[in-house]
């Protein structure tokens, strides 16, 4: 039987992880928490089938991925309105006449709050929003990216940098809104 | 021409890649490696302030398992069985119990300056565990400038950093307390799990650890509770790598710091 101590001193250290990939793939703050939870009940029912030298929080965030799949999935089959499909960028990508070199980018992307560029990642689909919130913002390798998204590396690096490049065009689309950066370059 | 893949750029952002020849000669891609980098970069940062509520982390915490009880050693924790024994064997006892005080209090006073060594470790945990309550606030490295006054106007020096990658990120970096005085810290998550690294200006040898083989430099390495603690000499400051991590992780670790530079 899976000891909870034991558990809870391994899984708990990584709790602003998983909430963090939650926070990421959810919109909504409560379902970021809802889904947290469940990572963790789901962890620990699993407990006993846990590699003890294996990556703990790569294994977390393995489990809490499964986990919102099955969400999405469950509100699919109830008539929910959301769905991975429908997670696709909100707001419209800009043109690819953009491919001149964005110079001052470091200075342009302080202007952004964090919100906002959390917000334009939320805009990715699923797949590469998860992707490069575990390649760019939890610093996996992209072996461990792999073990927890369930696909092989050389996906790992096309996905990420597809979602980079999408999140660069949205952040430059902004900032053209905004005025940070010129319309015709 | 041909410009670098996005394999190739996404093993240049990985780190560890060696760069092409073709990266000095072609500035777009330059350009584009760049600016992937500063992407890669606020987004981090974007994430730096999202911290996990107090209130979430209790409620998972009693969804797992009752609050822990005050840590009491297993060994204390078996059944008593001496219930089961006569009076004769109480008097037994108690004159086994009266030598062992008798010889414990020279070897207490004895023991006084290793015990303080170990309040030292101990102290070194309580950080290590502090920092990794949900609760915590850390400076990110996302802005290393303002991260660098942060610990000069703190610290009055800026610690070295180890070195990333390989997966591994920073979690950030806070002042602690050790011993009444600021000493900084930085948490770096590891693929085995947190840890800190807390820089002290006392010695390893003071703080009761003992010398290791460290790759041609000197190592300090001992152990509190779950907890292993490795220590390297820079400067006039001990660098203490603390966490539930094999000890040779956190050599390795600290035996890149100072070679790490801040991207």
């Amino acid at each position: 039987m899976a000891d909870r101590k034991d558990f809870e001193s391994l899984a708990m250290p990584h709790l602003e992880a998983v909430y963090r990939a939650a926070v990421a793939l959810c919109r909504d703050p409560g379902e970021a928490e809802d889904l947290v939870q469940t990572t963790y009940a789901k962890a620990l029912a699993r407990f006993d089938s846990f590699e003890p030298r294996s990556n703990v929080r790569a294994w977390l965030l393995r489990i809490m991925r499964n986990a919102r799949i099955d969400a999405l999935r469950h509100k699919k089959v109830v008539g929910a309105t959301v769905s991975i499909e429908e997670a696709r960028p909100a707001i419209a990508d800009p043109p690819h006449a953009d491919e001149t070199a964005w110079t001052n980018a470091q200075d342009v992307l302080n202007n952004f709050p964090d919100d906002d560029v959390r917000r334009a990642l939320g805009e990715l689909p699923d797949d590469q929003r998860l992707t490069l919130f575990l390649v760019d913002v939890e610093g996996l390798s992209q072996a461990e990216a792999a073990e927890v998204l369930d696909v092989p590396p050389g996906t790992v690096k096309s996905r990420a940098s597809r979602a980079r490049e999408t999140l660069r065009r949205k952040l430059m689309a902004y900032a053209k809104k905004f005025g940070w950066i010129g319309r015709d370059r | 021409m041909n410009h670098l893949t996005d394999e190739q750029f996404e093993d240049l952002l990985q780190g560890g890649a060696t760069e092409p020849a073709h990266l000095a000669e072609c500035r777009a891609c330059r350009d584009r490696l760049a600016e992937h980098r500063a992407v890669r970069a606020r987004l981090r940062s974007s994430f730096a302030s999202v911290r996990a509520d107090a209130a979430l982390a209790e409620r998972i915490r009693r969804s797992v398992g009752e609050p822990r009880p005050a840590a009491a050693p297993r060994s204390l924790r078996r059944p008593s069985r001496v219930h089961h024994l006569s009076r004769f064997a109480w008097a037994g006892l108690a004159a086994a119990a009266a030598v062992i005080v008798a010889a414990a209090i020279p070897a207490i006073l004895y023991f006084t300056a290793p015990s303080m060594a170990v309040a030292a470790q101990a102290e070194l945990v309580r950080i290590h565990e502090g920092n990794l309550a949900a609760h915590h606030e850390f400076y990110t490295d996302a802005d290393p400038a303002k991260l660098a006054d942060y610990l000069k106007t703190h610290l009055g020096f800026e610690p070295a950093t180890p070195r990333l990658g390989q997966g591994m990120a920073m979690r950030g970096c806070c002042v602690a307390y050790f011993r009444g005085s600021a000493a900084g810290s930085y948490v770096v998550d590891t693929p085995r799990g947190p840890i800190s690294i807390i820089v002290v200006p006392q010695t390893p040898e003071s703080l009761g650890l003992g010398r290791v083989p460290g790759d041609g430099r000197t190592c300090w390495a001992g152990a509190f509770a779950t907890n292993h603690i490795v220590a390297v000499r820079l400067g006039d400051y001990s660098y203490c790598a603390v966490g539930e991590v094999p000890q040779d992780l956190l050599t390795a670790i600290l035996l890149d710091l100072g070679l790490a530079e801040r991207s």
